[in-house]
């Protein structure tokens, strides 16, 4: 084989100068960007609007055959939300309390659960099971016995909302305690850290990202354990009120209460979210 | 250049090919006027350091990407007609199997597209889980194969509509030194069968040099074509060949190009 | 041991004995109730758990049969729900407008407690039947709409460019692709709803119905002490329908999509 001439050939850029590797083009980027934006916001606006006004002129009353007394139109709804606006925050406050001490209890005992299960995870798996089965039983079943024990005042549902909550914070945080990378837990021990020492700096911090997941499932739980838990034995809260009035067909002030419970669920959301942000900002879900 | 470029019949033609990527603060010419040949039958690398646009080009052959300007002809046709004939097979860096398909399953997948009768399929398959040494793992799921096995059969995918032109892009790269050089080899046993057009892209010289006709060297910040490399190293290629000295002052030559880079 | 042996002694064995000590405590603590601190209305509170597993017995072809309807609409909810809900997420992931506009309330409904709208439910449609079904679709379509889009939009990039460089059809890249790689997502999905579709259904029944087992869990509660133990029997039935829902779902997924890494019995060579 004849190999002495230069095997690799060079090519010559033609024309175009090298050193040109940018062009600016920000202006377009930028409000193509501007325009994703309004429709982000404004086509689920519009659609929203376009649903209460087809609502209000009793299209869907046409269409399923209703009448208003079955289904009240917006504009009798926000009529039964302003005449009773008062009543209305002070029980929406009410279950809100309910709902927020209640998810309180049952987190901090799920997560309690959690750290026992984790901390011997032979026999605690086990007995995460039987919490997680807890998750399937139906809330409802659990009103009546609860009024049995803790009558009918916001202890029962506290109590409703405690058992509800209680399976998905201890699932969750366990999940977070358990799945720690095998090279930190390396690290802890070649400082010959304690099982204690393992929890604190490491296990209870990697567990945080789980614990706000379940913390967002349990508003939202917790919401519906107080309604539900009012529905039956009670005399004050949004879940009384709701079915009472339906009780007694005054259906605008029931979806007043439906409108109060949403927003509320909403703003309990909001708050938890905010405070994911300010605990865990080195998350990666917390980029940008 | 030599003989052969002269003479040939180009199945890959690209004529001053760029490409710029919109960016948020200013766009990155990714490939800047990149024009090349490359023949029927012929295997060719494209190699160079992260950045290069080794990968943005291989996407535009696939017309996976369109460049932003320049010509592109593949077979004489644009590169979206023929891959709407489905004249490609593509392997890329992970082997990006289906999880919910044996292995079996997961080669007859393209055929599966092409409106092949079942028999014709599972025949195709047994024939191409031979040809890459997987028979008697058909039935298998993906996760219960070693990194090394899901390339394999990523690569008999890639073969079962027999397609013209094969696109790898760095179909290596994931595995270990031993398991790569393997491979390397087996690719070759596997393409002097089935003699189709192979464009590998690849970061490393020694893998380039092993498997190509030529090599093409790419240059970054703009990715750029920078120079062209022929392997005169005789086929079939053997194991022998890695250790002599044409292999080395092979080498030693391209990785000079990247001198300054 | 076998692989199945040692899933036995691992996580069941366990679980079993919690659960004796529980019933043992349960046992325990009814008898200091009622004997000990003599607490009004204790058998109320606590019941022996042998004297509601014997009213189950007694009791267990009405509860059979009760809990068939509730179950039998929760399910028949749940599948228009589910029906409902993949399709929104198909047309979310197919079309961008179709997302922009649906999406925020499929977000924003999962803030909202749903089963509040169950009274407002029952009082528009005044169909115990219908009420049910109603509710349980209702509460199974934002959790399936959400987890199937999660999923559908879990299809590895270089998979999607692979069938691109195919060139592929549209509905083989769903057939084909998507909605296999949506399958853990649609049951992600199903296993939330699943329970809450039964909570729903008794929550009707609860608040007025002919047939199923809230009904039955009413009337004993009102018949008052004398029927505590069949009450808790309906509780413990309840809670039943819950658990095997979920389960249902649980082995469907196992049967539909079977490839998922929690299923598999040990590490491939990687």
């Amino acid at each position: 084989m004849d190999m002495d001439g230069p095997l690799v050939t060079s090519i010559q850029p033609n024309g175009a100068a090298a050193g040109q590797g940018t062009v600016a083009g920000q202006g377009i980027a930028k409000k193509r960007l501007d325009f994703k934006e309004a429709g982000r916001i404004g086509l689920p606006l519009l659609g929203g609007v376009l649903f209460f006004l087809l609502w209000q002129l009793q299209a869907f009353h046409r269409i399923f055959d209703l009448k208003t007394y079955q289904l009240p139109l917006p504009t009798a709804i926000g009529a039964a939300l302003s005449d009773n606006f008062g009543l209305l925050l002070s029980y929406t406050s009410y279950t809100l309390a309910e709902a927020a001490l209640g998810m309180l209890l049952g987190s901090a005992i799920g997560f309690l659960i959690a750290m026992i299960a984790a901390a011997w995870p032979q026999w605690g798996a086990g007995g995460l099971m039987l919490v997680a089965s807890l998750n399937a039983v139906p809330i409802v079943a659990l009103a009546p016995i609860m009024n049995l024990w803790f009558g009918d005042e916001m202890g029962a549902r506290i109590a409703i909302v405690t058992v509800t909550t209680m399976a998905a914070m201890a699932i969750n945080a366990h999940k977070g305690m358990s799945m720690v990378d095998p090279l930190a837990l390396d690290l802890m021990h070649s400082y010959a850290a304690g099982k204690r020492h393992v929890f604190r700096y490491l296990r209870i911090a990697n567990s945080l990202p789980y614990v706000f997941t379940a913390l967002k499932i349990n508003t939202t739980a917790s919401m519906i354990g107080a309604i539900v838990g009012e529905f039956f034995v009670s005399s004050r809260g949004l879940g009384y009120l709701l079915s009472n009035s339906v009780k007694v067909a005054k259906m605008p002030l029931g979806w007043a209460c439906i409108v109060m419970a949403a927003l509320a669920g909403v703003l309990f959301y909001l708050i938890v979210e905010w405070l994911e942000k300010a605990f865990i900002k080195w998350h990666p879900s917390q980029r940008a | 250049m030599t003989e052969k470029a002269v003479t040939m019949i180009p199945e890959i033609e690209l004529d001053r090919v760029s490409m710029q990527y919109p960016s948020a603060h200013s766009d990155v010419l990714a490939l800047q006027e990149v024009s090349l040949n490359i023949a029927k039958g012929e295997f060719v690398a494209l190699l160079g350091p992260s950045g290069c646009g080794k990968t943005t080009l291989l996407r535009i052959m696939a017309d996976l990407i369109q460049p932003t300007s320049g010509g592109i002809k593949v077979a004489g046709k644009s590169a979206k007609e023929a891959r709407l004939a489905q004249k490609y097979g593509i392997v890329f860096q992970n082997p990006v199997l289906y999880d919910w398909r044996k292995v079996r399953h997961n080669i007859t997948l393209p055929l599966e597209l092409m409106g092949v009768k079942k028999a014709g399929r599972y025949r195709k398959a047994e024939e191409l889980l031979e040809l890459v040494g997987l028979a008697k793992f058909a039935d298998k799921y993906p996760w219960q194969l070693s990194g090394g096995m899901q390339q394999r059969v990523a690569i008999a995918r890639a073969l079962a509509m027999e397609p013209e032109i094969l696109l790898m892009d760095e179909p290596f790269s994931a595995l270990d030194e031993f398991t790569r050089e393997r491979l390397n080899e087996e690719l070759l046993s596997i393409w002097s069968k089935v003699g189709n057009t192979v464009v590998f892209v690849t970061h490393s010289i020694q893998e380039a040099v092993f498997l190509s006709d030529r090599v093409f060297i790419l240059s970054p910040h703009p990715g750029r074509l920078s120079a062209v490399a022929e392997i005169p190293l005789p086929r079939p290629r053997t194991r022998e060949m890695r250790n002599g000295e044409v292999f080395f002052r092979l080498i030693a030559q391209i990785r000079d190009r990247f001198e300054g880079v | 041991m076998n692989g199945f042996g040692n899933l036995l002694r691992l996580r069941f064995l366990p679980a079993a004995v919690w659960g004796l000590a529980l019933l043992a405590i349960w046992e325990a603590g009814s008898w200091f109730l009622l004997k000990v601190l003599q607490v009004r209305m204790a058998q109320s509170k606590l019941p022996y758990i042998h004297e509601v597993v014997s009213a189950f017995g007694r009791y267990g072809s009405t509860l059979l049969k009760e809990g068939w309807v509730t179950l039998a609409n929760a399910g028949l909810g749940l599948l228009l729900g589910a029906t409902a809900g993949t399709l929104l997420a198909v047309l979310m992931s197919a079309s961008q407008w179709m997302e922009r506009l649906a999406f925020p309330y499929a977000v924003a409904s999962q803030m909202v407690p749903i089963l509040g709208l169950a009274p407002i439910v029952y009082g528009i449609v005044r169909d115990d039947q219908w009420a049910r079904i109603i509710i349980a679709g209702y509460i199974t379509f934002f959790p399936v709409a959400l987890n199937m889009l999660r999923g559908l939009r879990s299809a590895h990039p270089s998979a999607l460019e692979l069938m691109r460089s195919y060139a592929a059809k549209p509905w083989s890249v769903y057939w084909k692709l998507r909605f296999p790689a949506s399958l853990p997502g649609l049951f992600g999905g199903l296993k939330i709803a699943a329970p809450l579709a039964v909570t729903g259904a008794i929550l009707v029944e609860l608040m007025g119905a002919r047939n199923g087992v809230g009904v039955i869990m009413l009337r004993n509660l009102y018949y008052g002490p004398s029927h505590v133990y069949m009450f808790w029997s309906t509780v413990v039935a309840g809670a039943l329908l819950g658990v095997l829902s979920y389960l249902t779902m649980s082995v469907l997924e196992r049967l539909a999509a079977p490839w998922q890494p929690e299923f598999r019995t040990k590490g491939g060579d990687r």
